[in-house]
């Protein structure tokens, strides 16, 4: 069985024996679970043996495509990168911007499968069917940044590079992988994966085509629907702002976080909102088959970067207490050049400010303190003085040295940069998604916070809201569709899916390959011993209320917590315990 | 005589105009084979640079071409029944958009004076004017 969009082959290469092979593509998963994100996570489930660690030669790393990479459909340039996490012990699929999807696709392949590891640090060289192995000695301990240089220096700029930075190399698990030197895959070590597999670098160029039905109609088709609704008003702030309009939005709601979330307003918020950073901006520029373009490339006199996104500006900024645009820029740019997600990065010296401000153990910085903040992520990319403490994220340091009331993360997750006590619901989200706490997985402030359309502060339809925003980016994820297509319906899926496979797609299938999307990851999670003990809330989010801003005097009652628990489960028919029943996981 | 036009503030290196000029003429979304090329790019990651190959109808190779296989109304027209691949257009394209595929020249025609490069641009920086 074969379908248009496809390529219907996967390069899996053996790290251990060097070798490459290829092999049609799954066609049955691809028909459930499409591509990207859910056919990627179908892929691990599948091949994966329960209980490898994460960082041995055992774990696979999946770069996975869709039908529509490489194609003219709107914000389709995404790669799924996969893998079971070390953060976390869960599934971990990534989504990572840039060109290396299209690459990728004319290349040949629709996934590219890494298993095993290699002896001695190497890059892989991908020039459609040739496959090379190559030395990197000389990348090794570089930064991502110079080690992307040095390669764009001796194949060219029209080929895609993916690399880890020293955090990847040193297995620290929130490691992220890098490309077009702005672009991650951030969350859950998905570089340490890379760097255990001793792989600094995937260098690849593609020169073929994708074919699909009717090409010169359907092109038309799709440039009406790139100009109709891609480029409407709804969408195209991100091109003027970029996510740093999420900042006024998150202010002005109320969740934006403070000082290791500890409140959730900052009034110096405007001295590094997006009115001050984008006065640096001397560039845009987007992802491959994008339309919008949302990254503004800044210069400032002592730092430069694509971004910085929403989540690296609040988790540098407020949430750190430190309020110089050119700290946080900085930040970003070092936390990319190591391979560190800033995020988790963030989050893990906010808590140990806060540590240190408590009198619970001295890390010897506190908040505002921007020049340790910087120095720190080095070391923690390095794992030397207190950045072997650090690298070892906020689960492991309350293991270590308690601090547990004031630790936000799920299931080893750090927490992202939306407060859910002034959004309830993404409480829920952030402790029923696939990799521990991501804001990817089901954007609750979009309903509770920003469009208003569901009351905040309650525990009620939380499940099903939940469930619903989960399923919608599960299946928009797994056709590699990015986020910032917000005007995107089901409807308008389904017929995308129409013009590139030429057979008929509807809204109920759409829905459908959501479902089961949130199944397989969660089957996958069921089977290595995750259950409702391990969907949890940060203590601080249930004992201590927000003090200020629109959400002040709110926090999460447990057993309202515990209701949004019990209804999502119900709306996904698994049992009181999160577990998916067996006639359940029969049919994925 | 309309040109295009290419306004690189407004580029954001989408690569959109390469995937649908080869639709329209290859059959497939295949930028390698399109006739035209304008990508952006992170120099060591400090600078953003572009590269900018389209056709401006400048008809050097119009002008270049031994066997006079090419001619240049409103648009380029490569007679493939004359064309012998020999690459001096190519060599001589200021804009290094000629490609030359089976021992023939392949170069922009506009799309016949409605190019699908232009209509696919999602930030209007390529205009035919």
């Amino acid at each position: 069985m074969t379908m248009l969009g496809y390529q219907n082959k996967v390069l899996r290469v053996d790290l251990t024996k060097k070798g490459a092979t290829t092999e049609p593509l799954r066609m049955d998963w691809a028909e459930k679970y499409i591509g990207s994100k859910g056919l990627a996570i179908k892929y691990l489930y599948e091949e994966l043996k329960p209980g490898i660690d994460p960082l041995s030669p055992d774990n696979k790393l999946l770069l996975m495509t869709g039908p529509m990479t490489g194609t003219p459909i709107p914000c389709s340039g995404k790669l799924s990168i996969s893998a079971k996490s070390p953060a976390t012990g869960t599934i971990n699929d990534c989504s990572i911007g840039g060109h290396s999807a299209l690459q990728i696709k004319y290349a040949g392949y629709d996934a590219i499968i890494f298993d095993g590891a290699l002896k001695e640090p190497g890059y892989l060289l991908i020039e459609d069917g040739n496959v090379q192995f190559k030395d990197a000695s000389e990348l090794w301990g570089k930064g991502s940044h110079e080690a992307e240089a040095t390669l764009a220096e001796k194949y060219g700029h029209d080929y895609s590079i993916l690399s880890i930075g020293p955090a990847g190399e040193n297995l620290v698990t929130m490691a992220c992988i890098n490309s077009d030197y702005y672009r991650q895959a951030g969350r859950g070590g998905i570089g340490a994966v890379m760097g255990s597999k001793k792989l600094k670098a995937i260098v690849i160029k593609g020169t073929g085509g994708v074919k699909i039905p009717n090409i010169v109609e359907n092109t038309k088709k799709i440039t009406e629907i790139l100009r109709e609704d891609t480029l409407q008003e709804d969408n195209t702030f991100i091109y003027d702002y970029g996510t740093t309009a999420f900042l006024e939005a998150c202010s002005d709601g109320g969740i934006l976080p403070s000082k290791n979330f500890s409140d959730a307003t900052d009034e110096n918020w405007t001295k590094y909102n997006g009115d001050v950073l984008l006065e640096k901006r001397v560039g845009k520029r987007g992802c491959g088959s994008c339309g919008l373009g949302c990254g503004n490339f800044l210069k400032f006199e002592n730092a430069t970067v694509e971004g910085p996104e929403y989540e690296s500006i609040a988790v540098a900024g407020p949430n750190a207490g430190i309020d110089d645009p050119e700290a946080i820029v900085k930040f970003n740019q070092i936390a990319d050049d190591m391979g560190l997600d800033t995020i988790s990065a963030g989050d893990t010296i906010n808590f140990a400010m806060e540590m240190t401000e408590k009198g619970v153990h001295d890390f010897g910085i506190r908040f505002g303190d921007k020049v340790k903040y910087l120095e720190y992520l080095v070391l923690m990319a390095k794992r030397e003085g207190v950045g072997a403490d650090l690298a070892l994220g906020v689960k492991k340091l309350t293991e270590k040295y308690g601090g547990e009331d004031y630790a936000l993360h799920v299931k080893g997750l750090e927490y992202p940069q939306y407060e859910p006590r002034g959004s309830w619901g993404m409480s829920l989200a952030y402790a029923v998604s696939d990799r521990g706490a991501c804001h990817m997985r089901a954007y609750a402030p979009n309903e509770e916070v920003f469009a208003a359309s569901i009351p905040p502060y309650t525990a009620e339809g939380k499940g099903e809201m939940v469930y619903n925003l989960g399923v919608f980016n599960a299946v928009k994820f797994s056709l590699c569709i990015c986020d910032f297509w917000a005007t995107l319906s089901y409807e308008r899926m389904a017929e995308l899916m129409t013009l590139i496979t030429g057979r008929e797609w509807t809204e109920q299938e759409m829905k459908e390959v959501g479902a089961r999307v949130l199944n397989i990851a969660r089957a996958f999670n069921q089977r290595e011993g995750f259950d409702r003990k391990d969907d949890t809330i940060p203590k601080r989010l249930v004992n201590e209320a927000l003090q200020s801003g629109a959400a002040a005097g709110q926090k999460i009652p447990q057993e309202a917590f515990e209701d949004m628990l019990d209804q999502y489960y119900a709306v996904l028919g698994w049992d009181k315990n999160g577990m998916i029943p067996d006639d359940m996981i029969c049919k994925l | 005589m309309k040109r295009l036009k290419f306004a690189k503030s407004k580029c954001i290196g989408c690569q959109l105009c390469a995937q649908a000029c080869s639709a329209m003429h290859e059959g497939e979304y295949i930028p390698s084979k399109a006739r035209i090329n304008i990508e952006s790019y992170y120099d060591k990651g400090g600078e953003l640079k572009y590269k900018d190959s389209f056709c401006i109808l400048c008809g050097i190779c119009k002008k270049q071409c031994p066997v006079g296989a090419i001619t240049l109304e409103e648009h380029i027209v490569v007679d493939h029944t004359i064309c012998i691949g020999c690459g001096v257009c190519e060599r001589a394209c200021p804009k290094k958009v000629i490609r030359i595929r089976d021992e023939k020249s392949y170069i922009c025609d506009t799309c016949d004076g409605d190019p699908a490069c232009v209509k696919i641009c999602p930030q209007n920086a390529l205009t035919f004017e």
